[in-house]
């Protein structure tokens, strides 16, 4: 309704003008905001605008004590929760020098791989949604929903499962989830050809995603990209392999690589990136069948932990890419200092700014989904 | 692993061996830890950049020391070739809290000397874009420092809401309760 | 005749003698009961929620809509614009900057609007109670009709309170909205509290208000005398910290 007092505001002529593209727009991923400059349809300049999100958790885990904060970091990445419990996890035992069980670190990579195939089935879904595909996310969302249901029953939580602890999990499989999982896998796979139907031979999908936000493999390097985004142009990097972490090294699989760096690439990347965590995960579960033990490190009652002094910096392959937490002890009973580094915080602020240049209004929502920012981290 | 720790320090002493006054201790599989000067810090990143193919900024780190007035940079690089992750750690004063942008080594930088000038006040010369970014509605000190209470400025700037249900004070009649 | 015609006030049709027979006050209301009712009826059954993901709790709402919790069947559907959605859903925490965004989104919305507080975050905190940067009680700066308690809580639980809503309207009972009009001087001393004595917004709720006969004792005071204030200044220029603009522009303006 108009205001009583209301009074037209004079405008600047409208053939340049600019937009606010969120943060409550469904293009967006998430609660951000980008505010385009447009000249026709054309983007000029694009600036992002974030802390929609923002919960200040490095000042609050300060001041918690160590385990508390097992609770709370899984929600800084909402889609993609179990890698922030690992690296969270890591840096404390690299700090307090603890040696994870051997099943424990097989679970861990168990539920790490099962959230990346999570993540990337969310991002296949919200990326065919940007262009009108919406069957693409009914798809994705209820295929996801089956890997959520492994989860609940592992950890009692379909999104936030606090699962991973220091020292390594909370508790051991239930009976007979393993079956069951390799029934959703199978499931996955026997789904794959209608997916590949639906999204990566369309004629939509192909028509508007090649060649749009190409990111060269130089520029990648030069403004600090990870993960899928670095692989599509070419780059086989991979944190899993070259700073290898938990079992690892043990396990057989591909870095799978793109070259021409555009969305449609990226969307490559990532489908063959679930291909691998099956591959991972049926390698696991089969370990996981006669590797025994204790699933805990004996550790002293964690309300009383003083975790030695010194620094860590434990990195993890996220869905996103490098995701790395930076912890500062200084002896006490909570952390002096925890520091987020999210994948999202390069590629969905800075090279988002900068690939946006020269787009057109109606690839914007797609760039940024094919880039697969996530701003619950970028905000923090 | 044992030979992998001693190979460390070898393969960047053609790189250190030109810098004076740096302590290298490695830090485990794959992690260094350099201290050094502070107006040094740009100069060991080029040289790590253009001769030791640490191309990739991992992250900046800001961390505040209250009882000697410092805050510590740490800035992680991260060599594709190498696969290494060098943390050098530097301590600048908090007052005045200046130091020299890395953004022309390093572009990434851009984004974490934003942030740690947000969150903690450090004002990086050179670097293309101070503007506040995630705290645009927050008019306070900088969050981060530890002189910040955020327990007490919830306190002052929030009500919480009452929450007394009979069950509650049916524990608390038996001296039980919410410990405050 | 003619002075009838041009005094097209319906009230004083009364006056006018007997061509139809007039409903008098007591059976006016009857049939305003009769046809609110219906109203009522028929609104609960087709809702529309603000697509707005506000917080984390947005992860959940793909899978109540999508197929296998799916929603629609019940009549409820996300809708992208503000003006044509009924619901707004706070999906877990708000941050000040978005706390803006929800007011706006909120005054944006066309009445009878319902608001569902989802997860803890908004009923008291949740797992954000000391922090800096997150609001504590939602109900404080917009009213509130539901809460799901839980972090995070499930889709069953969303559906629930899509279901318990509609019961509510249909019953009658969701008003809450009627109280921003009717204590509208509350809820803006609050979103003052924490957003400075400028703090204001396009939609003019006191206007809005006198248009639905919603004005009640607490509808302006002090803090809606502040608006007036500013209220000039608000239409010729867009204020500082609205939308949020970096130092460099302000300086440009």
């Amino acid at each position: 309704m108009r205001p009583e007092n209301y009074k037209p505001v004079r405008h600047p002529p409208s053939h340049e003008y600019e937009l606010y593209f969120g943060p409550n727009h469904p293009g967006i991923e998430g609660n951000y905001a980008i505010r385009v400059r447009l000249k026709g349809d054309v983007v000029q300049e694009a600036i992002t605008d974030a802390g929609y999100l923002h919960r200040g958790f490095e000042k609050i885990m300060e001041e918690r004590l160590w385990v508390q904060n097992v609770a709370l970091v899984p929600r800084i990445c909402v889609p993609d929760p179990v890698p922030m419990e690992e690296s969270y996890a890591r840096a404390v035992e690299t700090l307090g020098g603890i040696e994870v069980p051997e099943r424990a670190q097989w679970i861990r990579v168990l539920m790490l791989e099962m959230s990346r195939i999570c993540a990337h089935l969310f991002t296949f879904g919200g990326n065919a949604a940007t262009i009108g595909l919406y069957t693409n996310m009914f798809w994705g969302v209820t295929m996801r929903d089956l890997f959520l249901d492994i989860f609940e029953e592992i950890t009692g939580a379909r999104i936030y499962h606090m699962y991973i602890t220091p020292g390594g999990v909370r508790r051991d499989l239930p009976d007979g989830v393993l079956d069951r999982l390799a029934a959703v896998l199978d499931e996955l796979e026997r789904k794959k050809p209608e997916f590949d139907d639906l999204f990566f031979e369309n004629a939509v999908v192909i028509n508007r995603a090649t060649g749009v936000g190409v990111l060269t493999q130089a520029q990648a390097l030069a403004w600090g990209v990870t993960g899928p985004n670095l692989r599509a142009c070419g780059l086989a990097h991979d944190v899993r392999r070259d700073d290898p972490y938990l079992v690892y090294p043990a396990l057989k699989f591909d870095i799978p690589t793109a070259t021409s760096g555009c969305s449609l690439a990226r969307m490559h990347v990532r489908r063959a990136e679930v291909e691998q965590s099956v591959r991972i995960l049926r390698q696991v579960m089969e370990r996981l069948r006669t590797v025994g033990g204790p699933v805990r490190a004996h550790l002293p009652n964690p309300l009383a932990w003083n975790v030695p002094a010194g620094e860590a910096y434990a990195r993890t392959e996220s869905s996103k890419g490098e995701l790395a937490f930076f912890a500062v002890s200084n002896g006490g009973p909570k952390p002096w200092r925890i520091q987020v580094r999210g994948p999202s915080q390069m590629h969905g602020v800075q090279v988002l700014e900068r690939i946006l240049e020269g787009a057109r209004i109606e690839d914007v929502a797609q760039i940024m989904f094919s880039l697969d920012a996530c701003p619950p981290e970028i905000d923090r | 692993m044992t030979s992998q720790r001693a190979s460390v320090p070898a393969q960047l002493d053609h790189i250190l061996h030109e810098m004076s006054e740096v302590r290298v201790t490695p830090k485990g599989e794959r992690r260094v830890r350099v201290d050094l000067a502070a107006d040094r810090l740009p100069t060991l990143l080029q040289l790590l950049k253009g001769h030791g193919g640490f191309l990739h900024l991992s992250s900046i780190s800001c961390v505040d020391w209250p009882e000697t007035d410092e805050f510590e940079l740490v800035y992680h690089v991260w060599s594709y070739e190498s696969k290494m992750l060098i943390s050098a750690h530097t301590l600048i004063a908090k007052s005045p809290g200046r130091f020299v942008s890395v953004y022309d080594i390093h572009a990434p930088a851009g984004f974490y000397e934003r942030d740690i000038h947000e969150m903690y006040g450090v004002h990086f010369e050179g670097s293309p874009n101070l503007n506040k970014f995630i705290l645009t509605s927050w008019h306070g000190p900088p969050p981060m420092l530890k002189s910040f209470d955020t327990r007490a400025y919830v306190d002052e700037t929030y009500a919480w809401r009452d929450y007394n249900p009979q069950w509650l004070k049916d524990i608390a009649a038996k001296g039980g309760g919410i410990e405050e | 005749m003619s002075e009838n015609a041009g005094s097209r006030n319906p009230l004083q049709l009364r006056d006018q003698p007997e061509t139809c027979r007039t409903a008098d006050a007591e059976e006016r209301s009857a049939w305003q009961r009769v046809i609110g009712r219906f109203a009522d009826n028929c609104r609960a059954r087709s809702l529309f929620v603000l697509h707005y993901c506000t917080g984390c709790g947005a992860i959940e709402l793909p899978p109540t809509i999508t197929s296998r919790f799916d929603m629609e069947r019940v009549g409820v559907s996300p809708m992208v614009t503000p003006r044509q959605a009924d619901i707004l859903l706070i999906t877990g925490y708000v941050a000040l900057k978005t706390l803006k965004r929800v007011i706006l989104s909120y005054e944006q919305m066309q009445a009878p609007k319902y608001v569902i507080g989802f997860g803890s975050c908004t009923i008291n905190g949740g797992m954000y109670w000391n922090s800096y940067a997150t609001i504590k009680q939602l109900d404080q700066y917009i009213p509130t009709d539901l809460f799901i308690a839980g972090c995070m809580p499930r889709p069953e639980a969303v559906q629930e309170v899509f279901l318990e809503l509609m019961r509510m309207i249909d019953a009658g009972k969701a008003n809450a909205w009627r109280d921003y009009y009717r204590n509208y001087d509350h809820y803006l001393a609050n979103q003052q509290a924490l957003f400075g004595p400028q703090w204001h917004t396009p939609t003019d709720i006191v206007a809005e208000a006198k248009h639905y006969g919603l004005m009640g004792p607490g509808t302006t005071g002090p803090h809606t005398r502040l608006l007036d204030q500013h209220a000039e200044w608000a239409l010729d220029r867009i204020p500082e910290d609205y939308p949020e603009r970096g130092e460099n522009e302000r300086s440009e303006r």
